[in-house]
């Protein structure tokens, strides 16, 4: 079975650290690389294509631009996106329109949105 | 580290679970460390850490909002010696000033490694402060800026000069003459005169520029 990929692209550092933290050793996902400069985001989606993307949510209910933008393009990717301050991460993905929901921030929380299996929070 | 313990004893407070979680995780891997308990904030969480008794507490600046500061000093005084690490979300130095005022002996930027915050945690607890280089500047500004301030406590209560005459000592010490400070200060001449000849009978001076190397020595920053 191919394992899940994602492309850790999230700040502050320490966040993004944490979660690096959090899904390295999971023996079915695969961290096709730490994005540190959001510069760099669309170059390094567009050479490595990942199943999911994860990146910060810098302001609460505001779809990051960069989604609209890499979700065009790649259809298939999913992107989570994180709050540090927040309980909840919110999860892009395209089908017709972008549609997102909200799932907590925990390890458990983003174990489970990456493989598939999110489960929703109320907001 | 407490005596009892050859463990560094932590508690970490913070909002946000994934960070909670995986810094607990990161946390348990190191020997030296011991975590004794993490939460969210509650309003039993002074009783919790209490409790729990740690060396180090370490809350993310999300926890308690900066008007809730007070709540550092309230858990400082349930656990004597604790010491507190914040890993400031914000960048401000605001809130990294307020930290330091609360009694935070520690903080740590969001953009610090988890190992930085692993440092900082040890270092908090050997007893030493835990600064960000960038934050540092503030923090000597400050410290400056306080001790520059105008009246100084310290030159009221040793030399019982009143805000008045120190205002008089740091024009006097920039080499002013009785006129120039009257009018600095719209005064008569004569009233500068006596406020000087008081100043000089108070501290037992016995000359204008004495006055202003005693003021000194008292961390008037003449």
């Amino acid at each position: 079975m191919s394992k899940i990929q994602v492309l850790v692209a999230n700040h502050p550092r320490l966040m993004r650290e944490l979660v690096l933290a959090t899904i390295f050793d999971q023996p079915d996902i695969e961290v096709m690389g730490e994005i540190k400069d959001d510069s760099e985001i669309t170059r390094v989606v567009a050479e490595s294509e990942p199943d999911f993307l994860i990146i910060a949510l810098d302001q609460a209910e505001r779809r990051p631009g960069i989604c609209d933008e890499l979700l065009v393009h790649y259809p298939h990717m999913k992107i989570l996106a994180l709050a540090p301050e927040r309980n909840s991460s919110v999860f892009f993905w395209a089908v017709v329109d972008i549609r997102s929901k909200h799932v907590e921030s925990s390890e458990e929380g983003i174990l489970n949105a990456l493989r598939g299996r999110e489960q929703v929070v109320e907001q | 580290m407490s005596d009892q313990r050859d463990r560094v004893a932590v508690f970490l407070l913070a909002e946000n679970r994934l960070l909670r979680e995986a810094l607990v995780r990161i946390f348990n891997k190191k020997n030296d460390i011991e975590m004794v308990g993490a939460s969210g904030f509650t309003p039993l969480a002074v009783e919790e850490i209490a409790a729990a008794s740690p060396d180090v507490l370490l809350m993310d600046s999300f926890t308690v909002e900066l008007s809730h500061l007070e709540f550092i000093r309230e858990v400082q005084r349930a656990v004597p010696g604790l010491k507190v690490v914040m890993i400031g979300m914000e960048s401000e130095e605001q809130t990294f000033l307020q930290a330091v005022r609360a009694g935070a002996v520690g903080y740590v930027l969001k953009d610090a490694s988890a190992q930085e915050v692993v440092t900082g945690v040890r270092a908090a607890a050997n007893g030493e402060a835990v600064c960000p280089p960038q934050l540092c500047l503030s923090l000597l500004r400050y410290v400056a800026r306080q001790w520059n301030q105008v009246p100084s406590f310290q030159v009221k209560a040793s030399l019982g000069l009143t805000n008045r005459e120190q205002q008089l000592v740091l024009l006097i010490g920039r080499g002013l003459t009785n006129k120039e400070i009257a009018m600095q200060l719209n005064l008569s001449e004569q009233t500068v005169r006596n406020h000087v000849h008081h100043m000089l009978r108070k501290v037992g001076a016995s000359d204008r520029l004495q006055v202003v190397e005693l003021c000194r020595i008292q961390g008037l920053a003449v």
